[in-house]
C-alpha cells in the first residue's frame, strides 16, 4: 500500500535538500513538500560573491533546475513563508493563510546575518550578502559603487573584499573581533588577518570599533571610536551568522540561539525534527548544546534527520573540514569533537 | 505616446463579481481611450455556478485577438484561480487575497501553486470589502481599487466608471462599491510602490471615446436587427445565442415587431420562414443542435425562395458538445448542410464590430434574393466585448430590398420567373393579381410542381444562378501584406480566427517573414477570383481554424487547386495570433 505520508521541509538549502533525496530515496511513495521564502531554487550560497562580480551567470548558481524537483515528485514551495506551526494538529499555517498538514516536518532554514547589538540603531545603514534576492538587489548598486566600507569579516566578507578590490573599488575593511561569533579573534589574529589582507591594497582597520553611522544623500559617513571618518556608497557588514528561528517561537519548541534537538535531531516536540545551521545539537559527551557551520555537516544532518523521520535511529555525525582557513588563521569547526580546553576553539596557523 | 498592450484576467466564483468587474474595467479603459477587447468564460454549466473569469485586453492600438495569456491574474477565488495559472504569463502579476475569512485548506490557496517567477501582491480583499461596506460583497471592487493604485490610474475616472455600471442600482450598492474601490486604491498605495512595468498614459482620450460603445457580438446583432427593420424574431433559448432573444423579447415590440419563443428550433425556423413568406424581415437565432433541427426548413427557404435568416452562434460539437465554449465546426453544415442542391448564403463577420454588418447585410440580402441567410458566429464573438463607435444606421435603399413586380408582370405572374440574376420579383401576399403556389416541391415558373427533367434542371441552375449573384453584394475580402508584389506565406482565414491571423501576419512581417493575409466575410457563395488571385500571389498557404481537420481548409485547397498548411485547435479558446504565428516561424 503506497504511503499517505506527508514530510514536510522548510527551508531550502543544503540540509532541506538532502533531507528530501533521502526521504524520497526510501520511501518513494511518500509526499514530499519543500517550503521556502527564498524565491529561488536550491542554488550555492557560497557562490554570491560571483554571481555579484559577473563571474557566473544566475543559472551557474542554482544546484539543481526545477524539473529535478518534478522528476523526484517532490512539491517545491518557493516565495511562501511559514508563519505559524501549530504542533498539536500537525498544521503549518503559511503567511499567505495556507493551511498545510503534515506527518513530519522537519525545520532547516539555517541561518541569517548577524546585526551586531551596538550596530542594531544603524541596521537601516548596512547591506548584507546572505541571500540571493538581497544580491539581486544591490548587484547594480555594487558595480556603480565606488567605494565600500566593510564591517566585521568573516569568510564571505573577505571574499568579498577580494572581490571588490579586484573591480577596482576602495574598501575600508574594520575588523570586528566578534565576526566569527561565537568565536572570539584575538588582537592577534587581527594583525594577521590585516597583514595578509593588506596585500589586496584594500584600507584595514583594526583595535577600533565603529561610533555611528550617518546617511546622508545616498552616501554614508561612518565614524569610528577613536574619531576617524570614512565616507563611502556603501557600507557591509559580516559578522557571522544567527539561525533563523523565529517563526517557530511560541510554538512550544525549546529554542535558544537555534532550535534544541537532541543527537537524533529530534526537538522537543512530537513529529517536528531540525537540522543544519539553524539547530543546536546535543552532544551528550559535553552535555551541551552545539550549532554547527559548514555545507558538508548541513547536509550530513539532513540525512540523519530524514532516516531518523522514517523511524531509524542514527545519531548524527560531525563531517568535513575541520578548520576553516581564515586569511592565515584556522578556525576550528569540528564541533562535535571532544572539547578540548588546551584547543580554545581557534588556532593561530 | 507610449505602446501599452497588457491582458488581465479576473477569475472568480459566480456571485463574486467577477464577470461586474471585467466590465467596469472595459469601460474605464475604453473611457480613457484604449482599445479594448474582453471575453468572458464561464463554465459549460451555464452562467450561475463555478468558475468565471473576466479576460480583458487593452491596448493603445487597434486589438484583434483577445491575446493568448495574461499579463496579470486577480483572484477573487482562490480554488478556480488555481486551474488559471496556466494561462497567466511566467513573468506575470497575481493579486490575490491575503486575508481570507479563515485560511485556506491545503493546495487550496492560488499563492501556493503560483511559480517563483510571478510577482505576487497579497491584497487584504475580504478585510478592505468588509471595512468599506460591512459585508465581503464589495471584494471585486478592492481588486479593482488595487489594480488602478498599482497601475497609477485615475482613481476619479475610475469611480465613475463604476457609478456608471451601477446607476440603476440604488444609491446604497453604489456608495458600497465605490467605497470598496477606494479602500483598496488606498491600501495599495500604502502598502506597495506603483508597478511600472505597465504605464497607462493619461490624456489618451479623445472626444469619441465617451460615446463609444461597450458591446458584445450578440448585442450588436440585436441592435443591427433592430436597425435593419426586423418584424418578427422566432427561438428557442440556446447558448450562446439565448442573448440575441433576450434582447430583442424586451425590445422588438417597441419597433412595432413580434418576438415568438417557440417550443423548439424545428418552429422557430417555421414560423420565421412563414413570416418571410409574409413578406416581413424575420430571423431566428441559435446554435449547433438547433441549427441541426432546421436542415429541413433551411431547405424549403431556399426551394420555395423564401427569405429567412439564421444566426448560428457556433459551440464545441457535434451534438450538444460543449455549450460554453467556442469553436468554428460549423462550417460544413452552415455551406454545404442540408439535403439536395441547396445553395445558401453565409456571412461569417470576423470581428465584434462586424457581427451588426453581417446582420444588417444578411437581413438586406435574404429580402432581396429570396433565399436563406446563415450568419455564422461563435462562442466567443458572441460573447466578446469590445468598445466601438455607433455604426451608421442602414438607409432606406437597405430597408427595402424587395425586388417588387411590375404591373406587367401581374397580369400573369410568375413567382419564380427565369431572370438573369436568378431573382425573380416578389409581390406580398395579398397583392392583387400576386396569387401563386409555394411549396417545397420543384416546381415550374408559376410554382406548380414540375417533376420533368428540363424543369428540375433549368430551376436548380437558377437558384444557382441567384446564388452567384450574391457576390454583387459581398464586402471586399481583408487582403493585407501583399503591397510588395507577394509574399513566401499567405494565410487564409475566416470568421471569429481572422483577426489572430491579421495580427499574426503583423508580426510575422515586423519580424521580417514575408507574409500576406486573406479573409472574407461571406463564405457562400465564396469570393473564389479574389481568393485565387491572393493565392497565386503566395508561394505556401495556412489556412488556421477552431476545427479538427480543417473545414474551410479543405474549401480552400479544392477552390485553389493546391495543398495547404492547416491549424487547428479544438481547446474551446478563441483561436490566438501567437499560435498562429508560432506556425508561420516554424514554415
Amino acid at each position: 500500500m503506497a504511503s499517505t505520508d506527508h514530510y514536510v521541509i522548510i527551508g531550502n538549502g543544503p540540509a532541506g535538500n538532502a533531507a528530501a533525496e533521502t526521504l524520497r530515496e526510501k520511501d518513494p511513495d511518500c509526499r514530499i513538500t519543500i517550503i521556502s521564502d527564498e524565491n529561488i531554487p536550491f542554488y550555492y550560497k557560497p557562490k554570491l560573491t560571483n554571481f555579484i562580480s559577473g563571474q557566473i551567470a544566475e543559472a551557474d548558481l542554482l544546484v539543481y533546475n526545477p524539473d529535478f524537483y518534478t522528476d523526484q515528485n517532490i512539491r517545491l514551495r518557493l516565495g511562501q513563508r511559514v508563519e505559524e506551526i501549530e504542533a498539536r494538529t500537525n498544521t503549518l499555517y503559511l503567511s499567505h493563510m495556507e493551511a498545510v498538514n503534515y506527518t513530519k516536518l522537519l525545520i532547516a532554514t539555517g541561518s541569517k546575518a548577524r546585526v551586531l547589538p551596538s550596530m542594531e540603531s544603524y541596521a537601516h545603514c548596512l547591506s548584507f550578502i546572505t541571500e540571493y534576492e538581497e544580491v539581486v538587489a544591490y548587484r547594480k548598486q555594487i558595480r556603480k559603487a565606488e567605494s565600500f566600507f566593510i564591517f566585521g569579516g568573516d569568510l564571505v566578507g573577505f571574499r568579498f573584499l577580494k572581490m571588490l578590490r579586484k573591480m577596482g573599488k576602495q574598501v575600508t575593511l574594520m575588523i570586528c573581533p566578534h565576526a566569527f561569533w561565537p568565536f572570539n579573534i584575538t588582537e592577534e589574529m587581527q594583525d594577521t588577518i590585516a597583514a595578509r589582507l593588506s596585500d589586496t591594497g584594500a584600507r584595514i582597520i583594526t583595535q577600533d570599533d565603529i561610533s555611528h553611522v550617518v546617511e546622508d544623500n545616498g552616501r554614508y559617513t561612518v565614524t569610528t571610536q577613536e574619531g576617524q571618518g570614512v565616507t563611502v556608497d556603501m557600507v557591509f557588514s559580516f559578522n557571522g551568522l544567527v539561525p533563523r528561528v523565529d517563526f517557530a517561537r511560541g510554538c512550544g519548541l525549546d529554542i535558544d540561539r537555534g532550535i534544541l534537538v537532541n543527537e537524533y535531531m529530534q526537538t522537543c516536540l512530537d513529529d517536528i525534527y531540525a537540522c543544519g545551521s539553524c539547530a543546536q545539537i546535543y552532544n551528550p559527551k559535553l552535555n551541551t548544546y552545539t550549532t554547527s557551520i559548514g555545507w558538508p555537516n548541513a547536509q550530513t544532518q539532513g540525512r540523519v534527520a530524514a532516516e531518523n523521520i522514517l523511524g531509524e535511529n542514527r545519531e548524527v555525525q560531525a563531517v568535513g573540514r575541520k578548520y576553516f582557513d581564515l586569511e592565515g588563521v584556522k578556525i576550528k569547526t569540528t564541533w562535535w569533537e571532544d572539547y578540548d580546553a588546551q584547543d580554545d576553539n581557534i588556532n593561530l596557523g | 505616446m507610449k505602446e501599452m498592450n497588457i491582458v488581465i484576467e479576473i477569475c472568480g466564483s459566480a456571485g463574486e463579481g467577477t464577470i461586474s468587474a471585467g466590465e467596469i474595467l472595459s469601460r474605464f479603459m475604453s473611457s480613457q481611450g484604449f482599445e479594448i477587447m474582453s471575453f468572458d468564460a464561464y463554465p459549460a454549466e451555464i452562467r450561475g455556478f463555478g468558475k468565471c473569469v473576466a479576460h480583458t485586453r487593452i491596448s493603445s492600438s487597434p486589438i484583434y485577438s483577445p491575446g493568448k495569456q495574461a499579463d496579470v491574474l486577480i483572484a477573487l477565488n482562490d480554488g478556480h484561480s488555481i486551474s488559471q495559472l496556466p494561462a497567466l504569463k511566467g513573468d506575470g502579476i497575481l493579486i490575490y487575497d491575503s486575508q481570507p475569512a479563515k485560511a485556506h485548506e491545503e493546495d487550496k490557496s492560488v499563492l501556493g501553486w503560483a511559480p517563483a517567477e510571478v510577482t505576487s501582491y497579497g491584497v487584504p480583499l475580504t478585510m478592505l470589502a468588509q471595512k468599506a461596506a460591512g459585508n465581503a460583497r464589495g471584494r471585486n471592487m478592492v481588486a479593482l481599487g488595487a489594480v488602478a493604485a498599482l497601475f497609477d490610474l485615475n482613481q476619479e475616472d475610475f469611480c465613475e466608471s463604476i457609478k456608471g455600471r451601477y446607476a440603476k442600482k440604488k444609491q446604497i450598492v453604489i456608495d458600497s462599491n465605490v467605497n470598496s474601490f477606494k479602500e483598496g486604491f488606498a491600501w495599495t498605495r500604502e502598502n506597495f510602490e506603483i508597478n511600472s512595468r505597465f504605464v497607462f498614459e493619461q490624456g489618451r482620450a479623445q472626444d469619441g471615446d465617451s460615446e463609444k460603445w461597450i458591446i458584445n457580438g450578440n448585442q450588436l446583432v440585436a441592435k443591427a436587427a433592430l436597425d435593419a427593420d426586423l418584424k418578427f424574431f422566432a427561438g428557442y433559448p440556446i447558448t450562446p445565442a439565448t442573448k440575441i432573444m433576450e434582447i430583442l423579447s424586451k425590445e422588438l415590440a417597441s419597433h412595432g415587431g413580434t418576438l415568438l419563443q417557440t417550443e423548439d428550433e424545428i418552429s422557430a425556423i417555421g414560423a420565421v420562414v412563414g413570416a418571410g413568406f409574409g413578406g416581413i424581415r424575420a430571423m431566428t437565432a441559435t446554435s449547433g443542435p438547433g441549427f441541426a433541427l432546421m436542415t429541413e426548413f433551411q431547405g424549403l427557404s431556399v426551394m420555395a425562395e423564401i427569405p429567412a435568416v439564421i444566426v448560428n452562434s457556433q459551440r464545441g460539437g457535434p451534438s450538444t458538445g460543449i455549450p460554453t465554449k467556442t469553436e468554428q465546426s460549423d462550417f460544413n453544415a452552415a455551406v454545404k448542410g442540408g439535403t439536395g442542391d441547396c445553395p445558401r448564403v453565409v456571412l461569417a463577420p470576423t470581428d465584434t464590430r462586424s457581427c451588426y454588418d453581417a446582420t444588417v447585410l444578411g437581413l438586406y440580402i435574404a429580402e432581396k434574393y429570396q433565399t436563406l441567410v446563415v450568419i455564422l458566429l461563435d462562442f466567443f464573438l458572441s460573447n466578446s466585448i469590445r468598445n466601438i463607435l455607433p455604426p451608421e444606421k442602414p438607409g432606406e435603399d437597405v430597408l427595402n430590398a424587395n425586388v417588387t413586380p411590375g404591373e406587367d408582370a401581374m397580369k400573369d405572374y410568375k413567382r419564380y420567373l427565369m431572370t438573369e440574376d436568378g431573382i425573380s420579383p416578389r409581390p406580398i401576399p395579398g397583392t392583387p393579381g400576386g396569387m401563386h403556389f409555394s411549396t417545397g416541391l420543384e416546381h415550374d415558373e408559376y410554382g406548380r410542381p414540375d417533376y420533368s427533367e428540363k424543369g428540375h434542371t433549368e430551376m436548380t441552375e437558377k437558384r444557382h444562378r441567384k446564388h452567384l449573384s450574391v457576390l454583387n453584394e459581398a464586402p471586399a475580402p481583408i487582403v493585407r501584406g501583399l503591397e510588395d508584389g507577394g509574399a513566401d506565406i499567405g494565410v487564409i482565414s475566416w470568421g471569429s480566427s481572422a483577426g489572430a491571423a491579421e495580427e499574426a501576419v503583423m508580426f510575422a512581417r515586423n519580424e521580417g517573414v514575408s507574409a500576406a493575409v486573406f479573409s472574407s466575410v461571406m463564405l457562400s457563395p465564396f469570393p473564389d477570383d479574389a481568393l485565387k488571385a491572393f493565392c497565386d500571389q503566395c508561394k505556401t498557404l495556412l489556412v488556421p481554424e477552431l476545427n479538427h481537420g480543417g473545414q474551410f481548409a479543405d474549401y480552400v485547397a479544392a477552390a485553389v487547386h493546391r495543398p495547404v498548411e492547416r491549424l487547428n485547435f479544438i481547446t474551446g479558446r478563441p483561436m490566438a495570433s501567437e499560435d498562429i504565428l508560432q506556425k508561420i516561424r516554424e514554415m
